[in-house]
């Protein structure tokens, strides 16, 4: 079942979805001057461009092994990943009051970051190996417990924002592979259900302070809610044309934490204003719905379940990360997709997209 | 085929258009929440992220730098640092102001205090809550301020007044404040501003205040300046040259500090007004005021039982004793009562309207004319010629000679001196006057109370043939346009009639330079004329005088008030010494003074104070008799 590196032939390249490709790109060039600028003159900016190097490395491994090999393969590939996670838990890199990195020569590896393709490999392959039926009650308890899993390594950490970011790609997948809308509602229901529990035995203080804050910024106006309401400033600050590049306030001076990583997209909006933001926003939905007619072109069942599991975590991601960004969502350590500062979580999101235009590239072949 | 792999299709199909579906309604409701940040309300969040960065610091004027007559330093300003609270950064107030506390290590209460004071104002304006921080505050504060502990806490450099010779001249030069709450409405100060609060400081505060300035600043989110953006500076008052002769100043000082006593002096130029010394003792220092005074010892100034605060040289009013019998003879010379050559014949005292009022010298001084009347400085004498004038007449010349109500003196709250008349008493009372009480009057006693400064206005105006000038301290104003001298007010008072001037000036000279009380002024070859004075204590304090006070504090006290020379003075003044027990004690005060002058004057070394080698004499028991007993 190899697909053999002469495989890759020229006919291929023909399919390759060169606009996709190209948003992308473009999104993580908007990322690197976007970091330049709230780095305020730091070299973070190479770190990143170093990362999108890597990550294209990355993307060209993931579209030149065919995904069905690769989909075979997906439990080793999730299996590695674990041990990983549990690596993390035990020896990781502790910064920011989180153990989640592992100490690499050039930078920190990020597991996580990684667990969200593995775990879309893994629940494509196993509610697209072609059965025809609607996921039963096994396929969904199979298909939790393996999500549960690196979930519950993940929130160990802690890191309950890259945790959250697997949910989505159970639920997309069992969606599109038909889970029955009956089966959703009763999920749903445990869901509201279990919030309750959850609030009270599963989060920490500091999380719930978060969302508590959330609901009411002015709690905790230097804490937690700080970060909220300077975001929603520097956004509200930029107006319709921005205050230019490097020259906004709320991001060159610090008054918006962490403005390269989590809140790039605010210091997006501040210096490029509202302009720039539908700028960007209009690229990310370009990313997002010409994947989804990824999905539907793919040749098979697992190429459409491929596709929705890597295109669930990211577009849950940046969906929550501009709505942070606005002050619209409670502070969570989730970067915006290509754009955020982030080693692990480019060279992760590009494999991503080498996945999907593996599974376009792909839709005409055998 | 594809359709046989994958037969339903049409369940994803459907299923990711409701995914297509669901992702457009995301972003379009994000593109209009955008919208409505960015666009809608983008104006207010630009003024938000602008007060986030951008603030305006109020840079203070340095006031203007004091020098006595001659240019010598009296008041300059130095650096000083304040740490300031901004309410605006720090919603997390509680938690700051608790930081701050035990960061700089002052009291939480009054730092919670001071911002209580100020809360009714803008909260973009920081309110000072440690004036004159120590160094290490101040590196602490920094120090913390990186790390974005203590967020809205601003420390800032302000000049600040110091008083370089500590305490001396305190009550003239003033001391300074934070504005208070009526003055800043009434003068249209900003909250924080110091001006002058008492002394020269107040009564120029205009002209030495200058303007402050102001400086927009670039702030980085733990208050970090990084740039300045615009400055209007601040520009410096006024400089200020005080009529004030600091060697003088310093000499009157001195003579009282080795001589023990409090208690005031005036000095000044007879020919134009010009105040020369001006002391009140005990003093404060004015540098306890500079950056903010202290709870401690604000409350300690205020209850101190000496009343350090007080000027006694312009606010204090004693009643003047026997230096009040000038006021006598002017007035009876002028009015033709008497001439210089009648006579009284003293034998201890006399009889008037059915009492006998005694004279300090129980066998009495015989017969005696004014200007030894004067010299002896008998009672039994100024009766009689009191009586014969009648109190309007004398308040009639003490008026026109500067000695009733204010002299004018450019200084706040000067206190008014009272010389009594018929018309007063019955303003006040709605009693007439009635006879007997002109006998006391006379001596300087009953109802007449005076301040230094204005017994001295009218012992300069005695000394100058009556003409005289409203004291005064400021001499001329620089700008930095060079100085200005200060107009010289209009003189008043009434040229006297020669034998009315030839009489006084003897009978004074004589009371130093012959067989009279006030010999320890005497300082050869400058024809010192003056005369001594005792303010009863008893009398003045009755009853309450007796519970808690020490022997000390029932002494009477001593009045010396003099001019020299004799003919064409160019120095006058008056010695107060509390508790000096008579006029001789605050003699040699004079004296140190009127050497130093003429030294001064002349180029020679300055006298060195030597307290009279003989200890004043002791007091005579006080009178039995309530209106009696001039002593001296």
């Amino acid at each position: 079942m190899i697909e053999p590196g002469e495989m890759f032939e020229r006919r291929l390249y023909m399919h390759i979805d060169w606009l996709l490709l190209g948003a992308v790109y473009v999104l993580c060039a908007l990322g690197v001057v976007m970091i330049y600028s709230a780095g305020g003159g730091s070299r973070l900016y190479l770190t990143q461009l170093a990362a999108i190097a890597l990550g294209t490395v990355a993307l060209l491994v993931c579209l030149a092994i065919d995904y069905r090999s690769l989909a075979d393969r997906s439990h080793l590939i999730y299996g590695f990943l674990i041990l990983l996670l549990v690596y993390v838990l035990l020896f990781g890199v502790v910064r920011g009051g989180g153990r989640r990195w592992i100490a690499l020569p050039l930078f920190n590896l990020q597991p996580s970051e990684f667990m969200k393709i593995g775990l879309a490999l893994v629940l494509a392959q196993l509610f697209g190996d072609g059965r025809r039926r609607a996921p039963n009650a096994r396929d969904m308890a199979i298909g939790g417990a393996l999500s549960a899993l690196p979930l519950v390594l993940i929130a160990r950490q802690p890191d309950l924002g890259t945790a959250a970011t697997l949910v989505p790609v159970l639920l997309a997948v069992a969606f599109v592979a038909g889970m029955r809308l009956k089966v959703a509602g009763i999920l749903l229901a445990v869901a509201i259900v279990a919030a309750p529990v959850v609030w009270s035995v599963a989060l920490q203080d500091y999380q719930k302070g978060r969302i508590l804050t959330f609901v009411n910024p002015s709690r905790d106006p230097l804490g937690a809610g700080y970060q909220q309401i300077q975001a929603r400033i520097t956004v509200g600050s930029g107006g319709l044309w921005g205050k230019g590049f490097m020259k906004g306030t709320q991001g060159q001076q610090g008054f918006l934490p962490v403005a390269h990583n989590d809140f790039i997209f605010s210091v997006l909006a501040e210096e490029q204003g509202f302009v720039g933001v539908l700028a960007v926003l209009g690229l990310y939905a370009f990313v997002v719905l010409r994947t989804i007619e990824t999905a539907r072109l793919a040749r098979d069942r697992l190429g459409t379940m491929l596709v929705v599991g890597v295109l669930a975590s990211f577009t849950f991601q940046v969906m929550y990360n501009v709505s942070m960004s606005a002050g619209l969502a409670p502070v969570k350590g989730l970067t915006l997709p290509l754009m955020s500062y982030g080693g692990s979580s480019v060279i992760a999101t590009l494999a991503g997209v080498g996945l999907i235009l593996n599974v376009r590239m792909r839709r005409f072949t055998n | 085929m594809p359709s046989s792999l994958f037969t339903d299709r049409r369940t994803a199909t459907a299923r990711l258009t409701a995914f297509t579906a669901v992702v457009i309604a995301v972003f379009g409701t994000l593109a209009v929440a955008f919208w409505y940040f960015q666009v809608v309300e983008g104006a207010t969040y630009a003024r938000m992220a602008e007060n986030n960065h951008l603030r305006r610091l109020s840079v203070r004027a340095p006031r203007g730098v004091m020098f006595d007559r001659d240019g010598q330093l009296l008041v300059e300003n130095r650096d000083a640092f304040t740490i300031s609270i901004l309410r605006e950064h720090s919603a997390g107030l509680d938690q700051t102001i608790r930081r701050l506390s035990t960061v700089a290590g002052v009291d939480e209460q009054e730092i919670r205090e001071t911002i209580r004071r100020h809360r009714g104002e803008p909260s973009y304006r920081p309110i000072t809550v440690i004036d004159d921080a120590t160094l290490a505050q101040v590196s602490a504060v920094l120090a913390r301020r990186m790390t974005h502990e203590l967020p809205g806490v601003v420390v800032a450099r302000v000049p600040t007044r110091r008083y370089p010779s500590v305490g001396l001249g305190a009550h003239v030069l003033g001391y300074v404040g934070e504005v208070g709450e009526a003055q800043m409405s009434a003068d249209g100060l900003r909250s924080g501003s110091v001006v002058g609060q008492s002394g020269v400081e107040k009564a120029y505060n205009g002209t030495l205040m200058g303007s402050d300035g102001e400086r927009r600043v670039m702030v980085d989110s733990v208050g970090r300046e990084i740039s300045t953006l615009d400055e209007v500076p601040a520009s410096e008052g006024r400089r200020v040259k005080l009529t004030i002769d600091y060697a003088l100043q310093q000499a009157a000082e001195d003579a009282f500090h080795a001589l023990g006593f409090e208690g005031a002096a005036v000095i000044l130029d007879p020919r134009n007004g010009e105040v020369l010394a001006l002391v009140s003792l005990p003093a404060y220092d004015p540098n306890d005021f500079a950056a903010g005074i202290d709870r401690a010892t604000w409350s300690r100034l205020n209850t101190d039982r000496l009343r350090p605060l007080q000027n006694r040289a312009i606010q204090g009013r004693y009643s003047p004793g026997s230096t009040f019998k000038a006021v006598v003879a002017v007035a009876a010379l002028e009015e033709g009562v008497i001439t210089p050559d009648f006579t009284v014949t003293c034998r201890g005292g006399a009889n008037f309207f059915g009492r006998f009022f005694q004279c300090h010298l129980k066998g009495g001084h015989g017969t005696v004319d004014l200007r030894h009347a004067i010299e002896k400085s008998c009672n039994t004498y100024f009766y009689t010629v009191g009586n014969m004038v009648g109190v309007d007449r004398i308040n009639k010349w003490a008026t026109a000679l500067g000695l009733t109500g204010r002299t004018g003196i450019d200084l706040p709250n000067e206190g008014e001196s009272l010389v009594p008349s018929t018309a007063w008493k019955k303003a006040r009372t709605g009693e007439r006057w009635y006879p007997g009480e002109t006998i006391s009057v006379s001596i300087g006693q009953g109802q007449v109370s005076v301040t230094p400064l204005a017994l001295a206005a009218f012992y300069g105006a005695v000394g100058n043939g009556g003409i005289h000038y409203p004291p005064r301290l400021l001499k001329a104003t620089n700008d930095g346009g060079g100085w200005r001298p200060v107009d010289q007010p209009p003189p008043q008072g009434v040229r006297l009639k020669p034998e009315t001037i030839a009489a006084l000036h003897d009978g004074l000279w004589m009371v130093v330079n012959g067989s009279g009380t006030g010999g320890r002024a005497r300082v050869a070859g400058r024809d010192v004329s003056g005369k001594t004075g005792t303010a009863q204590v008893i009398s003045l304090q009755g009853g309450r005088a007796a519970a808690g006070r020490t022997e000390m504090d029932l002494r009477d006290h001593g009045w010396f008030a003099f001019f020299a020379p004799r003919d064409n003075p160019e120095i006058a003044g008056v010695i107060f010494a509390e508790h000096g027990e008579h006029g001789s004690s605050a003699a040699p005060i004079a004296r140190h003074v009127i050497e130093t002058y003429f030294a001064k004057k002349e180029g020679t070394a300055y006298p060195v104070f030597t307290p009279p080698a003989v200890p004043a004499p002791p007091a005579a028991a006080p009178p039995a008799s309530p209106a009696a007993g001039e002593r001296r």
